[in-house]
């Protein structure tokens, strides 16, 4: 089994600190990306970064990165997958090469309008196949044997919670349990199942809220276990964020025009306190369904329809208010899924994908080559891009602030966005 | 390791120091740490639901072996209740309804003679997590419910073999069909991954031979049914074993692997003891073995946890946090309340938790996942709202009458009973005396819904 070391070491993307100070000097090509970085950090840290923001929007069950984005005149994609394989009339063509699922007419659109990235083959080395540890392994960066319960996004947001001033510096919006990625020992991160069920009922008819925040507060809380400061730091949490956001939807009332899906009215909600001005930085939402091991082809086009038709409509309603150059949107999944067709007309747990960037400062296109399908390990697509290098860009160049702690090492940002030279 | 690690403080772990002879030694109680209605309150929050002052009175009075054996004893035989509720099971899944089987189960816990059998389903149930969302058929849902409960104190082999070709389980997991050509790996690496072994104890290779074994293995007209035409009958090659043909041959060597009773006594003793942190593999050790010499058979070491002196140290009270249905059960046996099941369940989902709903097949993570700043709120706009459902009824009367019967008078003896009854911890007093301010003047059976409201948002009302 690969432990937590070894996982570092064999990426060929973590830099190691010392070769990055060595390499400043001695223009070793990590070195030379490094130090270019460096002066960028130094440059545009202050004033430009001050009202980005990032939205995360996690394919849960392991979307099938094949279908998706499809490399439609491969022989080897069509003897692999002879039922599930996209006819190549059907395929929305980007290049000679490749295009998208017929669902995803809202990603082509966004590539036309020049506002979406396809990083191909994203992974990381030694894939593990299941759901949860994959996943487990996106939201924190390291391995189980490293039992480290806070994810990338709970480190940066609690280092960094000055960037949304008053406002909660992240938010959760879906039933399912809050995501691993946005857990911090010091900071907690509101979850919205639903906006209703933000106040607290009996707040509605007495004065009595006023005496909840002192209670909340209480002291003498200290020689209790730890599982009473957790509950406490949560009600909290949840009177504060609650209060804010009431008052900005209030303010908000327009409805944009989304989908009338699940997806579609979290991105609305999501679209209403970014343009109301809230200052959180980072909002996370999940769409799960995609372990399709069975009947894939009519799950996997409406879930792809969902994604794509509610990111689209964001998109556009943020153009409108003229704020998409302030967001990314980021489109990942625990894992891709095995390149052969299995019996049950579906896919088993496989690994590398592509992720999907969107937003102004997007670089339009594809980044990297399509994943070998002659080249595969164990039956799956090999990566190319290690994920921490998405992390990577998205803390340093969107937040311009330092990733290698957040991330456990050096890893070279890779240049899905403008404004790193390509 | 990177420079992150290293500045990690050591985190301090209150089970590094436990003997493990001394915690699951059976504690007896004594002049100094006596058997009283606080340690049978823990007793029912953990090995059950809660339970009313009555029901802690009677504990007390009955000793704390007697209370024990009554959690582990045979249900009652001929029991109306338990008819009554098997009676109105059977009108449910006839009915097609999978929101009323939920209802139907929470009622169930409520009343269940014997709550020690309905929270090891509920385990087992987290364990081998099966959603009707994605199987909306009642009967096949009602039966692995019965599976689970039959075997919810009895042999895990039984229990594994019964999931392996149990209909619901295996519409779940899309595997339904699976041919030799292509065997399908979903169950085959859920059954060691989530149900037998955890992560790390096998390899790829592993899952991918297992999974030859499965194949041929159907549901046909929500039956399960073995095809041999699809059956892969060659030699397989799991965990350096050559011998194996057939999936219940697969089943018996997965069971025979070491990993797997400290996988179920880990899930058991985060299940009973405490969320966190994760105890030392030596704290296990006697229970793994207990479970070993007893063939996988989970009574044994199901009581000796229940009964060890850990599980009474005072450091291990209140130290879970509740699940949404030990939140909105044990209120409702602490003030021995019944009320509108279905509203319960469809109200309770919110809070991340409904019984035939798990999110996923690996169930409810539980512990600190059950809270957020979303959830807090939910909890005590749940209980509020359980308070004032109009179908809520207290001893079969108001809220009012039942504060009588207890002898509150006014607002500071009723808070008092509350937190008594509904709390494994008590809030600090300052934070009482703040609600006692507020709500010094208000009266009847208003003031007492709102005053359980208030205490409900309170952190210590979360704990179990």
């Amino acid at each position: 089994m690969m432990n937590e070391e070894n996982f570092r070491r064999l990426s060929r993307f973590a830099i190691d600190r010392r070769t990055f100070i060595q390499g400043s000097c001695g223009l070793t090509a990590l070195g030379a990306a490094s130090s270019l970085h460096g002066s960028w950090l130094a440059s545009t840290a202050s004033k430009s970064t001050s009202n980005r923001i990032l939205i995360v929007i996690q394919l849960t069950g392991g979307n099938d990165g094949l279908n998706t984005v499809i490399p439609y005149r491969n022989e080897l994609y069509r003897k692999a997958r002879p039922k599930l394989g996209i006819p190549e009339a059907d395929v929305l063509k980007v290049d000679d090469e490749l295009g998208f699922h017929p669902s995803c007419r809202g990603l082509a659109d966004l590539m036309e309008a020049g506002q979406l990235a396809v990083v191909h083959g994203v992974g990381y080395p030694f894939p593990n196949r299941s759901h949860f540890e994959s996943m487990d392994i996106w939201h924190t960066c390291y391995r189980k044997d490293a039992r480290v319960r806070e994810g990338w996004l709970g480190r940066f947001m609690a280092q960094h919670r000055n960037l949304a001033d008053d406002d909660a510096m992240g938010l959760h919006f879906g039933r399912e349990d809050q995501p691993l990625a946005l857990a911090s020992k010091n900071l907690q991160v509101p979850s919205i199942a639903a906006i209703e069920q933000f106040r607290l009922r009996i707040a509605d008819e007495t004065s009595i809220s006023e005496a909840m925040q002192p209670v909340q507060e209480a002291e003498n809380r200290e020689d209790q276990n730890d599982l009473v400061a957790f509950v406490q730091a949560g009600s909290s949490a949840a009177w504060n964020a609650g209060k804010r956001i009431q008052q900005v939807l209030q303010s908000n009332q327009e409805l944009p025009p989304f989908p009338a899906t699940q997806l579609g009215e979290k991105l609305s909600v999501v679209a209403r306190l970014i343009t109301a001005s809230l200052n959180t930085r980072i909002y996370y939402v999940t769409l799960d369904g995609f372990d399709t091991h069975a009947l894939q082809p009519a799950a996997h086009a409406s879930l792809l329809r969902q994604w794509s038709e509610a990111l689209a409509s964001f998109m556009k309603y943020l153009d409108v208010q003229g704020r998409t150059d302030d967001v990314l949107v980021f489109t990942f999944s625990e894992f891709g899924r095995r390149v052969a067709e299995n019996a049950s007309d579906g896919t088993d747990h496989g690994a590398a994908a592509p992720v999907f960037i969107a937003g102004g400062s997007a670089r339009n296109g594809f980044l990297g080559s399509h994943p070998s399908l002659d080249d595969l390990d164990d039956g799956d697509l090999k990566f190319q891009f290690d994920f921490r290098q998405i992390y990577a860009t998205f803390i340093e160049h969107w937040f311009g602030v330092e990733g290698d702690e957040i991330l456990g090492a050096k890893f070279e940002p890779s240049p899905f966005l403008n404004l790193i030279p390509a | 390791m990177g420079s992150y690690d290293n500045e990690r403080p050591p985190q301090k772990n209150l089970f590094d120091e436990i003997d493990p002879q001394w915690a699951w030694s059976q504690w007896s109680p004594s002049g100094d740490d006596p058997w009283n209605r606080q340690r049978a309150a823990h007793l029912h929050r953990r090995a059950g639901f809660g339970a009313s002052k009555a029901d802690l009175d009677n504990s007390v009075a009955k000793g704390f072996e007697a209370t024990i054996e009554q959690f582990f004893a045979a249900p009652p035989e001929n029991d109306p209740l338990m008819r009554e509720s098997e009676q109105l099971a059977r009108t449910i899944v006839a009915a097609r309804d999978p929101k009323q089987l939920a209802s139907w189960w929470l009622r169930w816990m409520r009343f269940a003679p014997r709550p020690l059998i309905e929270k090891m389903t509920l385990f087992w149930h987290g364990h081998f997590a099966t959603s009707a969302d994605k199987v909306p058929d009642c009967e096949l849902m009602y039966q692995q419910n019965q599976l689970l409960r039959n075997h919810a104190l009895g042999d895990f082999a039984k229990l594994a073999h019964g999931i392996a070709k149990d209909p619901a389980m295996l519409l779940y997991l899309d595997s339904a069909y699976n041919r030799k050509a292509h065997p399908n790996e979903n169950f085959a690496r859920e059954l060691v991954e989530l149900f037998c072994m955890g992560e790390g104890n096998y390899t790829e290779k592993d899952v991918q031979e297992l999974a030859r074994c499965f194949t041929g293995w159907e549901i046909r007209r929500n039956r399960f049914r073995f095809n041999p035409y699809q059956h892969d009958d060659g030699l397989k090659s799991i965990f350096g074993s050559n011998a194996i043909r057939s999936g219940e041959e697969a089943i018996d060597l997965v069971l025979q692997q070491p990993a797997v009773p400290r996988f179920l006594v880990a899930k058991l003793f985060k299940f009973f003891v405490a969320d966190e942190p994760a105890p030392p593999p030596e704290l296990l050790e006697p229970l793994t073995k207990r479970l070993i010499d007893d063939r996988l058979n989970v009574k044994g070491v199901v009581e000796q946890i229940i009964m060890s002196r850990l599980m009474f140290d005072p450091r291990i009270i209140g130290r879970k946090i509740r699940s949404p249905i030990e939140l909105a059960i044990g209120t409702l046996k602490a003030l021995e309340a019944t009320t509108n099941f279905r509203f319960l369940a469809d109200s309770i989902q919110l809070l991340g938790q409904n019984v035939f709903y798990p999110p996923s097949v690996k169930g409810w993570d539980g512990g600190r996942a059950w809270i957020n700043s979303s959830t807090m709120v939910g909890r005590a706009n749940l209980v509020y709202a359980l308070m004032q459902n109009e179908a809520t009824r207290f001893a079969g009367g108001s809220l009012e009458d039942w504060a009588r019967k207890q002898g509150a008078s006014d607002v500071a003896s009723f808070i008092d009973v509350v937190v008594s009854q509904c709390m494994a911890v008590a809030p600090p007093n300052a934070g009482l005396e703040n609600i006692l301010r507020q709500a010094k003047d208000w009266r009847g059976n208003a003031a007492w819904t709102k005053i359980i409201g208030v205490l409900a948002a309170l952190p210590e009302m979360q704990l179990g």
